[in-house]
């Protein structure tokens, strides 16, 4: 099982259950693998950038400073994707901490 | 993975760049004067090269497609018999001829029609790129 975020390792002790289960391996730790908030702040500067891009193009057009209406397009194409795929990490990552937050102790 | 939208938007703008020079052939056929008296117009052709230096993704700049040339035909004209033109020849064995584009409109509107269909397939081809995309953040949301 790959591990980018070197998350899984430190839960590994929490092995298959039932008889016979083999147990897990333990992946090594890569000192060399960004963190995960590295990663999610390099993303989020991305798509900003790409936001940023799109916003530029469309003023382009519209002041008619371009007039490639594809490349116009294609910047805000790539912008919505970017956006989605941080909004989705991120309420993937609200969601989890919510639920930690219902968990009884 | 914004590499395959980068390739369809370079055809699109090949494609609208072809399209162009068929609508100005069509546009043009009849036109034989200039400002310096008879010097007919002449059909452009797009020509398409691979890889798109324009573009920002390493598959887009390889895979994609652009304009290398817009070819001018010096050979597309001919001589029509118009003796009433002011402009005809005077004298000689083409005394009564006129010089003129040798432009067929069957011919530009095909490729003017192909031109179209071809952008319109590069349009299926990033929609189909966004929905596959879509689909991916509907694995993670």
């Amino acid at each position: 099982m790959t591990d980018p975020l070197g998350l899984i390792g430190s839960a590994s002790r929490v092995g298959p259950v039932g008889p016979g289960a083999a147990p897990m391996a333990q992946p090594a730790a890569d000192p060399n693998t960004p963190a995960f908030k590295d990663l999610l702040l390099k993303n989020l500067e991305e798509a900003n950038k790409l936001q940023q891009d799109a916003t530029a193009a469309v003023e382009d057009l519209q002041t008619g400073k371009r007039t490639d209406l594809e490349g116009v397009l294609l910047a805000t194409a790539k912008a919505d994707t970017a956006f989605k795929m941080i909004q989705a990490v991120r309420n993937q990552v609200v969601r989890a901490y919510e639920e930690i937050q219902q968990m009884r102790v | 993975m914004y590499g395959s939208l980068d390739i369809s938007v370079s055809g699109m703008i090949a494609q609208r760049v072809r399209h162009e020079t068929a609508a100005a052939n069509i546009a043009g056929k009849d036109a034989y004067l200039d400002s310096s008296g008879v010097n007919p117009y002449r059909a452009r052709r797009a020509l398409f090269a691979v890889g798109d230096p324009s573009a920002k993704t390493v598959a887009g700049r390889q895979l994609g497609v652009h304009v290398a040339e817009i070819q001018i035909d010096q050979n597309a004209v001919r001589w029509k018999y118009d003796p009433s033109n002011p402009h005809a020849e005077k004298s000689g064995p083409r005394m009564g001829h006129i010089l003129v584009p040798d432009i067929n409109d069957v011919v530009e509107k095909t490729n003017s029609m192909e031109a179209q269909r071809a952008y319109e397939a590069n349009i299926v081809a990033a929609e189909a790129t966004k929905s596959m995309m879509a689909q991916a953040l509907r694995l993670l949301a």
